[in-house]
């Protein structure tokens, strides 16, 4: 007797075992790409697929992290080659382009029933002729965190409130403290004129040439002439200002809060000496900096459905808390999500990394990607108003000339068009 | 007499069967040994570039495959566009660097070809920037480039320079001071392959000269450069479709060709990869084929055995 239930247990798991693999190929298997977020937060983001897949029972997500700079060909080649995974982590700036060329999906009637949960300016930012592309995920934004000491020696008591007083604080900093103030980003300037509130594109024509844009120009070129900003300015991106800030040659470091874990770790002098603050709100009403990351289905995706359910798992309140507590520095795009205590706790921490994640929570409700979408020839027309900006700047031509050069060249692209 | 005549057709006609069976099979011996690499080619190569070609004169979508003649629009375009041939002109103007590294990898080989104690670990001392990865030597390499780096510091220190300049930011110098970096990473390249040209000139010849009274400036020139010209050739032909085809120390260097240091390839990658306009790259990289192919023939002319 004994041994016929023994025999009984034995056969009962091997059909279970054999019935195993059947269970798990009837499953819909949708990978999704991530943008360089392994090996940092490789532990977050199985834990949100394993608890997707445990609560799905016909669903099977597989996580697969692409590196930054191998991203758009990798998903240009997949889009091309038919072979697409089911939903992508984009930036808001790759994917107007994108959108333009077909290659991801519009998403208006599948997330209808969901759309409200996310702020309104996560919402414009994935919006492109007037249709969702996609399932806004983590933000960013610039705060200002500034080396305390540096400012003591330049006599200057607080963080600027302007962008005026940006620029005339970093000249002080110069001229007392014989550091550069900061370095601005100048990779896309055009960022800059939207933050001021000064149009780019009117009615289908550039018009960037304005005396108020050539002002707002001359301005950066005063700071670079009179050594406010760095010499080498143009080549700095987010690394290298780090690098500056954390080495002593520039007293604020103007970007977002996640630089500051390198600072912390890198250099924990100036961190001890570090103290942050809102970057100036200008006429744009924006804060600089924002810098949307969402979740878009490409094109050709056969589980479209399936797709969307996975964004908008990992876009749903709690998950996008989870992400954010695990990242520390990055904030959710959801209504509800970014107002949770977590992210006040350290208003009044002197710690910097704590104090700024308060700071910038404040700011990123109001924060959009500022960007020009829908140009005709984006790498051309971006590449010609750099080098402009860069020679009126760097004070080669005039902020006048520079400008009038680019918004003809713009204009001779965009009528090309019509 | 007419027996001994068909004996003699007959085995004529055998020995003829057998050279053609031989030769037959020799050809598809070889033919089999090229297979690998021909098919290999064929798929990575030959494929891509004639579907590039094809490409080229078309409005090719991602998003669906879809390819429409387009009326060669993209060579329109192409030729109005004054950022592409600025980027043109940027590669061109790079081919400087070629007789520079060629006659520079030339003396470097004809000096570490000396039976000298110690010879090879200077062989191997300037053949490192060529196995050390380009992103790592292009990341020291800005360090020496910096406005307040490594260059402007000599410069001070030694008097010649009053003020701090941005070696890779400045418009007029910044291509040069790339070549410079470019010289730096291939001579050691070169210099093996020119080492390997000067191991095969027999010694006599040299000793023979050398009897003559030939100096060693004679010898150089008289001897040593002739007798290498057919490794000259390879060399110049390599470093000049890699001067026209130089990308990656913008990259590295110039975030991408500031400081007027954009290039025709770096053009080619911002239509495919940022604008997804694969039609007009391709059409661009045609027209970079074109320049190679003209520069090759141009080399094979001044260079190339004389029949």
């Amino acid at each position: 007797m004994k041994l016929n239930k023994i025999m009984l247990a034995v056969t009962v798991a091997c059909c279970a075992m054999a019935s195993l693999p059947a269970a798990a190929a009837d499953k819909t298997k949708i990978e999704f790409w991530s943008n360089s977020l392994s090996p940092k937060f490789d532990a977050v983001m199985k834990e949100l697929t394993a608890k997707f897949n445990s609560s799905q029972n016909d669903i099977e997500a597989v996580w697969v992290d692409v590196d930054w700079d191998a991203f758009q060909p990798r998903f240009v080649a997949a889009v091309a080659g038919g072979t697409a995974p089911s939903l992508v982590n984009l930036p808001v700036p790759w994917a107007a382009e994108y959108a333009q060329k077909g290659l991801i999906e519009p998403l208006d009637s599948k997330i209808a029933s969901f759309k409200n949960t996310y702020a309104d300016g996560a919402i414009k930012d994935v919006t492109y002729g007037g249709k969702v592309y996609g399932l806004p995920w983590y933000n960013s934004v610039s705060i200002i965190a500034y080396n305390k000491a540096l400012f003591d020696k330049a006599g200057l008591k607080d963080a600027p409130k302007t962008l005026d007083q940006l620029f005339s604080d970093s000249k002080a900093l110069k001229d007392k403290a014989g550091v550069a103030g900061f370095a601005p980003k100048l990779q896309e300037f055009s960022s800059w004129f939207m933050y001021e509130g000064l149009p780019v594109i009117k009615d289908g024509k550039a018009v960037f040439n304005s005396p108020a844009h050539v002002k707002f120009v001359e301005r950066f070129a005063q700071a670079y002439k009179d050594g406010s900003i760095p010499k080498d300015v143009f080549k700095m991106e987010f690394e290298q200002e780090i690098a500056a800030y954390d080495s002593g040659k520039i007293a604020m470091m103007t970007t977002a809060p996640q630089a500051l874990k390198r600072t912390q770790t890198d250099a924990k002098t100036i961190y001890a000496q570090t103290v942050t603050a809102p970057f100036p709100v200008s006429k744009g009403n924006t804060p600089f900096g924002g810098y949307l990351f969402f979740w878009s289905v490409p094109k050709g995706t056969k589980n479209v459905d399936a797709a969307v359910k996975l964004g908008q798992f990992l876009t749903n309140d709690e998950n996008q808390l989870r992400f954010s507590k695990a990242t520390e520095t990055t904030f959710p795009s959801t209504r509800k999500s970014v107002t949770d205590a977590y992210f006040q706790a350290g208003a009044n921490s002197a710690d910097p990394i704590e104090h700024g994640r308060a700071v910038a929570a404040k700011a990123i409700v109001n924060a959009r990607t500022l960007t020009v979408t829908g140009l005709p020839d984006e790498a051309s027309m971006n590449k010609k108003l750099q080098d402009e900006l860069q020679s009126a700047i760097e004070g080669r031509k005039s902020a006048k000339d520079a400008l009038d050069a680019a918004v003809a060249y713009w204009n001779q692209k965009l009528s090309a068009t019509k | 007499m007419r027996f001994r005549t068909d004996l003699c057709n007959i085995k004529i006609k055998l020995q003829s069967s057998y050279a053609v069976k031989n030769t037959r099979s020799y050809a598809a011996i070889a033919y089999l040994f090229l297979a690998p690499a021909l098919i290999l080619m064929g798929v990575f190569t030959f494929w891509p570039v004639g579907f590039n070609t094809y490409l080229a004169f078309q409005d090719y979508s991602i998003a669906d495959g879809t390819a429409t003649w387009n009326n060669f629009a993209h060579f329109k375009y192409i030729f109005h566009e004054e950022l592409f041939w600025n980027a043109l002109k940027n590669s061109l103007l790079y081919l400087l660097i070629v007789p520079v590294i060629q006659l520079g990898a030339l003396v470097l080989a004809k000096l570490v070809n000396n039976k000298l104690p110690g010879m090879t670990f200077f062989r191997a001392t300037f053949y490192i920037p060529v196995i050390t990865s380009i992103s790592i030597a292009g990341v020291v390499w800005i360090y020496v480039y910096k406005y307040d780096g490594m260059l402007t510091w000599l410069l001070t220190s030694l008097g010649l320079l009053h003020e701090q300049i941005d070696w890779l930011g400045e418009p007029k110098i910044a291509l040069y001071m790339m070549m410079i970096f470019t010289f730096w990473k291939g001579i050691g390249y070169y210099m093996v392959l020119y080492l390997a040209g000067l191991q095969a000139i027999p010694s006599e010849v040299e000793e023979a000269a050398v009897l003559d009274g030939a100096n060693a400036w004679q010898r150089f020139w008289k001897i040593t450069v002739p007798m290498v010209k057919p490794t000259i050739l390879l060399c110049t032909l390599l470093s000049t479709i890699a001067a026209i085809k130089v990308m990656q120390e913008p990259i590295v260097l110039t975030k991408g060709g500031k400081g007027d240091t954009y290039t025709a390839l770096f053009y080619v990658y911002d239509q495919a990869f940022r604008n997804f306009n694969f039609g007009r790259a391709a059409a661009a990289g045609l027209v970079i084929t074109f320049f190679c192919v003209l520069l090759a023939i141009i080399q094979f002319r001044f260079f190339g055995e004389k029949k």
